[in-house]
């Protein structure tokens, strides 16, 4: 039996905008297992981001609770929340975010030296292979490059869950796929959890499990018997 | 190092001309806070020290005439500690042009060592003076390049003497050269000291055996005013004329108000300085904080906590602080050392230790960490707000919402479309465009600061000497004489109007307050003196009753119809009650006037005369160089010559006051625009792909910038008005009263040197507008 890493339940979230309260989020309820590749998936707006923002400690749901290890994250104040995403999260965005005047090790280091039992930095940079262009800036690098880095700093601080937002979602075909075999590398090898989101359905049929969502619910849960190598994917 | 701090260098590399900017501001209010400080402690402690090394009088008696051997009774006066008698009177000096009018105050010495007021000798310490030398001041030696060996020709009582000058001296007694109270400032080489053994003083002015000054020295100063009372008792028989307190002695009084002056400066700057650096940084922080939303939400995820990204900010702020107060205290530090001895020099004080003072190191650095600390908290405070989910996505544009003159459509529609951009940027951030205009106004008042001292030096003098003095000359006697040498005089020069003067010091008493002034008496229907009262009207010297000067009416705090006591020193004589009649203007000395026939009557001898004023366009110095009883003839233009002189020496300080107001705009100006930039980089970067070409882009930015100067222009002539009436009530003194003109140039000169460093700044600014790539800024997404 595998064990929980993190218990979703009933996790409800609404924005009061102006004077319309949008339901971004209704009820969602899951659980994660230690070491599994699990892809949230659903078209924009379906509240995939803020589910994931909750998960990672960013946004605090309006209603329900999120239990991490058994221990509710949902009730913890700014400064527990701030901890929880130092020693236990890793983030993987989009747009990579990285710090632009800080070099590719910099940028990690910047998330290492702030938590207990990070990883070795360097071997870290040669797993997503820039072992060589650890001192280029962000600027000097390609868009997939960039996202090394930011999945290297992520990993680096030896996170129990790496949480990544269409980590391919600003990638070509070609080094999108090389991102994901990264990831995929990582869940293997680290036994990392790791939580995609993405509105790319084809990303769906390598995780572990594949969450469905639309308009703000989870509207199915499916368990892939068979998930495929990322290398096999194609859009 | 802290891969945050590593960021923060590479911040600050990058935006390093803001930064400098910022720094140079904060050092320069630190430098002027040091400087001046560090200056003013170093002098009042020379002067302290100089005072109690040459035991400065305490007291100041001038009288008739007093007995030697009467002396010893007034050291059983209580308090009284030392006494030292002196003669000292002023006359002519020969000097090799004929034409010039020298004048030398010649101060007996006692034979033995003098107990009070001791010689600071600096050459010929070992000589003894006899009957036939001197020792010179130094300011008068320097001046007139007199040196040990030369001769001094004084004329006294219409026989010249001869005097070998034996060593030159400085006086604590003279830091602060000036004839009287009515000099505007010290003319070294028409004026001068010699002081001579009291055998040769007694001998020539015909006080043998007894002098007419007294020196005294209290036991404690805190209980002078009885101390004097009791003297005044004593000495009464001996007809007392002044009884000076060191505070009101000439020298000193000058040098103290001076040093108020700079130390008032010392902190009016700083502040001002550094509230201009906190609006700006204040507003380049929020600006950068802004930018980096989205690596403040992804510092938030990595778990850094609001404590550590505030203090990442904040940072930013203390290197400004910390790399500006560490230039400016330096730098003040190591200026006070050279200005002080400037100023020691200027004011020949012999001896001057150069202090470095803890405490305003101190002060400063907690002065600046307050102003740093609070603008930097100020500008990063919007950390707290910004959510790591909600930083991820691009920020909702700004409302953008009609503004008030929009409403007024048919105005509105007049607006050409650049100008309704121009207009609608400034409104979109109201607060800030305030802070903006606040800074630049503060810029542009200083600037009217100096313009205006510049401005009111020169009206003193056309006033003064133009309006409500209009003699050529004035000419004083050596005693007083009969009114009948007027008509003497008349034959000897071609005067087209001659006036008699009847002028002595007198106390005059309102209450507690006393103030020791010239009582000047003249002829109800002169010619030569136009009196004006405080709503600028043509007032008549009454016939009863006396005119006292703006100056003196708030030293006295009395006003016009108040009755006052005027002290008479005159044996025979009695105080008198008398009303002021009116409150006149008089921007140099403080002076009261009254009907001279009154005065002769109420406070002197009839038909007395101590001098005259006369209007000519003769040679009247030099025929009136060999007449007898004559110690004085002041000309008005060689006043106005060397008033110029003195002004020279004020438009350096002008210069100093527009630059300090030009590094204020500057730095306003470049950040603000530095930052609109950065802010607006996108909006830049659309219009340039819309066919807008760079100039178009800088010439909207300059139109902002330029409706800003306008406004702060506007805001800052009030304040500016306040400043200068600031200046006028701090810095007029009993020797020069600051008068009320504020001439419109002002306003537009200061406006045009405002415009001036706006335009260097724009020039300055307009590099980032030239370089900026439009293509990067829109798509950029990292931060």
């Amino acid at each position: 039996m595998q064990q929980v890493l993190m218990k979703v339940e009933n996790v409800s979230k609404s924005y009061q905008m102006g004077e319309v309260s949008v339901n971004a989020l209704q009820n969602a309820d899951f659980e994660l297992y230690e070491g599994e590749f699990v892809v949230i998936l659903g078209p924009s707006g379906s509240g995939k981001s803020t589910l994931l923002n909750i998960m990672g400690g960013m946004d605090l749901p309006t209603e329900g609770r999120i239990l991490v290890k058994d221990e509710e994250i949902t009730g913890y104040n700014d400064r527990k929340l701030t901890a929880y995403r130092r020693e236990k999260v890793g983030f993987v965005f989009q747009f990579y975010n990285l710090m632009a005047n800080l070099t590719a090790r910099e940028n990690v280091e910047l998330a290492t030296e702030i938590c207990k039992g990070a990883l070795n930095i360097d071997d870290v940079m040669a797993e997503v292979g820039l072992g060589d262009r650890k001192d280029y800036f962000p600027s000097q690098m390609s868009g997939g490059e960039q996202q090394r880095v930011a999945i290297a700093r992520a990993v680096a601080k030896n996170p129990l869950l790496l949480l990544c937002d269409e980590p391919t979602g600003a990638l070509d075909f070609q080094t999108g796929i090389l991102i994901l075999e990264l990831l995929h590398k990582i869940n293997k090898t680290f036994n990392k959890t790791v939580v995609i989101i993405t509105h790319n359905m084809a990303i769906g049929d390598m995780g572990d499990r594949v969450i469905k969502m639309r308009s703000g619910k989870i509207v199915e849960i499916k368990v892939n018997q068979n998930p495929i190598p990322p290398e096999r994917i194609e859009w | 190092m802290k891969k945050l701090d590593i960021r923060l260098l590479r911040m600050i590399k990058h935006s390093k001309g803001q930064f400098i900017s910022v720094v140079v501001i904060v050092a320069v209010a630190l430098l002027i806070y040091m400087l001046f400080n560090v200056t003013s402690i170093n002098i009042r402690s020379a002067v302290d020290n100089y005072y109690a090394l040459t035991n400065l009088n305490d007291i100041h008696i001038q009288l008739v005439k007093i007995p030697k051997g009467a002396l010893s009774e007034l050291l059983t006066i209580e308090g009284v500690k030392t006494v030292q008698g002196r003669v000292s009177f002023d006359v002519p000096l020969q000097v090799e042009n004929k034409d010039e009018r020298v004048n030398i105050r010649l101060i007996s010495i006692p034979p033995d060592e003098e107990k009070i007021n001791i010689l600071y000798r600096l050459s010929g310490k070992r000589a003894k003076l006899g009957i036939d030398n001197a020792f010179l001041l130094e300011q008068f030696a320097k001046a007139r390049n007199i040196g040990p060996g030369d001769k001094l020709s004084p004329k006294i009582n219409g026989r010249v003497h001869e005097l070998s000058v034996s060593g030159i001296a400085a006086s604590s007694e003279f830091i602060y050269l000036m004839e009287n109270e009515q000099a505007i400032m010290p003319v070294p080489e028409k004026f001068g000291v010699a002081f001579v053994s009291e055998e040769f003083a007694q001998s020539v002015s015909g006080y043998g055996g007894s002098y007419n000054e007294l020196l005294v020295i209290v036991e404690d100063e805190s209980k002078m005013d009885d101390v004097i009372d009791r003297l005044e008792k004593k000495l009464d028989k001996y007809g007392v004329k002044r009884m000076i307190e060191r505070k009101d002695q000439l020298s000193h009084n000058v040098l103290i108000q001076k040093m108020d002056g700079v130390e008032k400066m010392a902190t009016i700057l700083p502040v001002m300085f550094l509230s201009v650096g906190a609006i700006i940084i204040s507003i380049m922080l929020s600006r950068i904080v802004q930018n980096d939303r989205m690596a403040i939400g992804v510092l938030k995820a990595l778990g850094y906590s609001n404590l550590s990204i505030m203090s990442h900010y904040t940072k930013y702020v203390l290197a400004i602080g910390m790399i500006g107060s560490f230039i400016g205290i330096t730098g003040g530090l190591l200026l006070a050392g050279p200005f002080s001895q400037l100023f020691a020099v200027y004011f020949n004080i012999p001896l001057i230790r150069i202090g470095i003072y803890y405490g305003f190191i101190i002060s400063a650095l907690i002065l600046t960490s307050v102003f740093c600390i609070l603008s930097g908290l100020i500008g990063a405070r919007s950390v707290l707000r910004i959510m790591p989910a909600d930083s991820m996505r691009p920020e909702a544009p700004k409302s953008g919402k009609r503004i008030l003159l929009e409403r007024i459509v048919f105005l509105w529609r007049r607006v050409a479309f650049s100008w309704k951009m121009v207009i609608r940027n400034i409104m979109r951030n109201k607060r800030r465009f305030a802070f903006l205009v606040l800074g630049l106004a503060l810029a542009y008042a200083i600037n009217t600061v100096p313009l205006f001292e510049a401005e009111a030096f020169t009206d003193i003098f056309e006033l003064q000497f133009g309006q409500y003095q209009k003699m050529d000359y004035t000419i004083e006697f050596s005693r007083p004489m009969n009114k009948q040498v007027i008509k003497d005089l008349s034959h000897l020069i071609d005067a087209s109007i001659m006036e008699p003067e009847l002028k002595f010091p007198f106390e005059l008493k309102n209450g507690w307050r006393e103030k020791t002034t010239g009582v000047i008496g003249l002829p109800r229907s002169t010619r030569l003196y136009e009196f004006r009262n405080s709503q600028d009207v043509k007032v008549t010297l009454p016939e009863k009753g006396f005119f006292i000067t703006e100056a003196l009416s708030k030293t006295l705090q009395v006003k016009k119809g108040d009755r006052i006591t005027i002290k008479n020193f005159v044996p025979g004589k009695d105080d008198i009650v008398i009303t002021v009649s009116d409150v006149i203007k008089q921007y140099l000395g403080a002076n009261a006037y009254m009907d001279i026939e009154a005065m002769q009557e109420l406070l002197a001898d009839q038909q007395m005369i101590t001098g005259v004023s006369m209007k000519s366009q003769d040679e009247v110095k030099e025929k009136l160089k060999d007449v007898y009883n004559i110690s004085a003839v002041n000309s008005v233009a060689d006043m106005k010559n060397s008033f110029m002189e003195y002004l020279d020496t004020m438009y350096v300080a002008i210069v100093f006051y527009l630059v300090f107001g030009g590094i204020l705009g500057f730095a306003i100006i470049y950040n603000a625009t530095i930052i609109g930039i950065a802010e607006r980089n996108m909006e830049f970067a659309s219009l340039r792909v819309m066919g807008f070409d760079k100039k178009d882009i800088f010439r909207m930015v300059n139109r902002e910038n330029f409706v800003m100067t306008f406004i702060a222009i506007l805001v800052g002539m009030p304040i500016g008005l306040g400043m200068i009436n600031g200046i006028i009530n701090a810095f007029s003194t009993d020797i020069i009263t600051f008068p009320k003109i504020i001439a419109p140039s002002i306003f537009i000169n200061a406006a045009a040197a405002t415009i001036f460093f706006v335009v260097i700044a724009q020039l300055a600014a307009r590099r980032k507008i030239y370089t900026m790539n439009f293509i990067d800024a829109l798509k950029s997404r990292i931060s």
